[in-house]
């Protein structure tokens, strides 16, 4: 046995490195999996035309004019801004679920987690049963309502759990569920005592990037580049975290101020994305898993690499749910869970080890 | 770490390529029968009347059309009218006749000693149609969509498309319970109640007439019965032969709600081969979401939808034949969205929409 000076200084200082490689190669295969996503699609177009359009569009290139105006449309009206946001999306949940499964400490916490879901959805059924139209010009009321729904939830939520002054994330996550599930039943209520035509509600509730347009992606990217920013920024407070409450004050950590700046993060992200997109199961609940399962417990890889594994793989499940069954389309969230759950059994599988030794 | 690297990116990838590789083999039977969008011609001057089939239907209606449907022996001058409701032809005088077996959507045979005086009718269609052959005093009970007609509002509602008050049917003591889904169908036999389920008429626009037959012959008004399906088959077959000798209309979109659609095997998609519309969803299969892409590509002439600013607003959509025309119709749910006697007027109101030479 080694005397105790003799441990390599070394060792006990942190050896970790920021893992702009393994960024890097994320956002290149993400970069890869969108472009291959604009240029398959229901309606055939030769890539020679898709890059004539992107090309004129990004580099200010003159567009050929042997192209039929419809291939223009299609590509930069319909995939191009429905790839990008569902890149945005997909990054959101992939960022805000990896979050969530910090903050509480729990392998099954997902963006929708607190009652975001519901809340959103209840704002959206309001909105729908008002009869009020959708849209004032570009001005368009469902994603409003929703957004204002999901944070209205969290808030109560919130509130509940702080009101013995410090947050308690265990009554936070019950409370959470209490009120979600009571949107839930309000919602319930409220479609049953309605009109007949449920339709489009149903369809918007299922999740989908159907209805994807320009201005969706603008409004989408200051919540998610916010969001990030403030997450990222406190993913070295989330590792220090994951110890016992106390470990992590006696390290300085202002754990009140973490928590709700990470809850209100994480939540803006998932609102927005919920309001465009709908509800979209197990992006976010399976891209934080695989990398945790692929590269360990740091939350300063975790956090980033969520986010890009998130973007690619709902890339992928959107590409496939408007392709397998052309020209109808499926909802996302059937493609999300259908091949999600089986990589991440087979990740299971291959890593048990990882996993017990994470939680 | 490298190897870990190399297996997630290996696995993304070929995930990646699967889908690619997917879509790509499915691509070639997609092909429309149309001009594939990739084909390089410049459409930038389309316009909807040269778009229209060879022989110009809108501009030959008004001219040929009452030369074509009317006898010889029509006086000059009279005015023009399409679609009249005809007189019917004198039938023989049916008579109700008890016992009846009537045939259900499982194959089983249903007996009715003679008319059942209490009917919850758990269908708008039925219910409609009940009222239209002058029976509409044997229906205790509905659920509460069902808004037509006005005297629905004195009738009981026991539910609605979800939810069934199963006490409640029993408390009212029917004699038969009609169903438009089998959901309930075995709680409400156990509870000792006749349940009828008829085969689904959304297949077959011709079903319908069949229907309103088999209400008949059940509440003991087969005359009623016979000449309100006389009339609306007359009226079918009116549209028919007008619209018989010409080759194919404008190409049509429906969008129900979030680019849901009807497809070729649907009753809205008979009532676009009955109108010689081309449906752009001919492939879809019972009803879809309809890529927006594929939309693009099919560019219809007319649009029918519940909400049409939805579609005018959308930037993917402005070059569209049908929004730049501002041809994007109101659907009316109200005779459209259900299979019973004013279904026909829905029909009409589409020719008409359609072929605005045949007047009103």
């Amino acid at each position: 046995m080694k005397p105790i000076n003799d441990i390599d200084d070394k060792n006990l200082i942190s050896t970790y490195t920021y893992p702009w490689k393994k960024i890097l190669v994320g956002i290149s295969i993400t970069t890869a999996c969108a472009l291959s996503a604009v240029a398959i699609g229901s309606v055939y177009i030769p890539t020679m035309a898709i890059f004539s359009i992107l090309s004129s569009k990004v580099f200010f290139f003159q567009e050929s004019n042997q192209l039929a105006s419809s291939s223009h449309t299609i590509i930069w009206n319909v995939r191009f801004p429905r790839v990008v946001l569902s890149l945005l999306v997909g990054a959101s949940l992939g960022i805000s679920g990896a979050t969530y499964q910090g903050l509480f400490k729990n392998p099954l916490a997902d963006p929708y987690l607190i009652g975001v879901a519901s809340g959103a959805s209840l704002g959206a059924t309001l909105v729908f049963l008002t009869g009020l139209p959708f849209t004032y010009g570009y001005f368009s009321l469902l994603p409003v309502a929703s957004f204002c729904g999901g944070l209205a939830a969290v808030y109560i939520a919130y509130l509940i759990s702080h009101s013995s002054g410090d947050t308690q994330l265990s009554t936070l996550l019950l409370a959470g569920l209490a009120i979600g599930a009571f949107a839930t039943a309000i919602t319930g209520i409220l479609m049953l005592r309605s009109d007949p035509d449920l339709r489009p509600l149903l369809s918007w509730l299922l999740g989908g990037f159907i209805r994807a347009q320009w201005n969706h992606s603008i409004l989408m990217i200051p919540y998610l580049v916010v969001g990030t920013i403030f997450v990222l920024g406190y993913s070295r407070i989330l590792n220090t975290m994951q110890l016992e409450e106390y470990y992590s004050e006696s390290l300085g950590v202002d754990t009140e101020k973490a928590k709700r700046v990470l809850i209100i993060s994480a939540t803006l992200m998932t609102s927005a994305a919920v309001s465009f997109s709908g509800l979209i199961g197990f992006v976010g609940l399976i891209a934080p898993h695989v990398i945790r399962l692929l590269w360990g417990t740091d939350y300063r890889t975790i956090l980033p690499l969520s986010g890009i594994a998130g973007a690619a793989f709902l890339v992928l499940a959107d590409l496939a749910a408007r392709t397998i069954v052309s020209p109808v389309e499926l909802p996302v969230g059937i493609i999300t869970a259908l091949v999600g759950s089986p990589f991440f059994v087979y990740l299971l599988l291959k890593s048990k080890k990882a996993i017990e030794n994470v939680y | 770490m490298v190897g870990k690297v190399l297996l997630s990116c290996s696995l993304t990838i070929a995930f990646g390529l699967a889908i690619a590789a997917c879509s790509n083999a499915a691509v070639p039977e997609k092909a429309s029968p149309g001009v594939p969008a990739s084909t390089p011609i410049a459409v930038p001057a389309k316009t909807y009347h040269q778009l229209l089939p060879a022989i110009p239907i809108v501009a030959a209606m008004p001219s040929m059309v009452p030369q074509k449907i009317e006898p010889a022996s029509r006086q000059k001058g009279e005015q023009a009218k399409p679609f009249p409701t005809p007189t019917p032809e004198p039938i023989q005088t049916l008579v109700a006749e008890f016992p009846i077996t009537i045939i259900d959507r499982d194959g089983r045979k249903i007996v009715f000693d003679r008319p059942p005086e209490r009917i919850v009718a758990y269908d708008a269609a039925a219910v409609e149609t009940i009222f239209k052959i002058g029976q509409g005093d044997r229906i205790i009970g509905t659920h509460s969509w069902v808004y037509y007609p006005a005297e629905v509002a004195n009738i009981e509602k026991v539910g609605d498309a979800f939810n069934m008050n199963i006490e409640r049917i029993v408390a009212l003591e029917p004699d038969l319970v009609f169903l438009f889904y089998p959901t309930f169908k075995e709680e409400l036999e156990k509870a000792g109640l006749k349940v009828l389920l008829l085969e689904s008429v959304d297949d077959n626009l011709m079903k319908i007439f069949d229907t309103f037959r088999i209400w008949g012959r059940i509440t003991g008004a087969p005359n009623e019965a016979e000449l309100l399906a006389k009339d609306l088959e007359n009226r079918i077959n009116r549209i028919k032969s007008i619209l018989g000798p010409y080759h194919s209309g404008p190409s049509v979109f429906q969008d129900v709600g979030d680019l849901w659609t009807p497809g070729h095997n649907t009753l809205m998609g008979n009532v676009f081969d009955l109108l010689k519309l081309q449906n752009i969803a001919y492939d879809v299969d019972n009803y879809g979401q309809l890529s927006p892409e594929v939309i693009i590509d099919r560019n219809p002439q007319i649009i029918i939808s519940s909400n049409p600013e939805l579609i005018y607003e959308n930037p993917a959509f402005k070059e569209l034949i049908a929004v730049k025309n501002r041809s994007i119709l109101k659907a009316n749910d109200d005779y459209l969205g259900i299979s019973g006697p004013r279904f026909i007027l829905g029909i009409e109101e589409l020719a008409f929409e359609f072929y605005p030479g045949l007047s009103r």
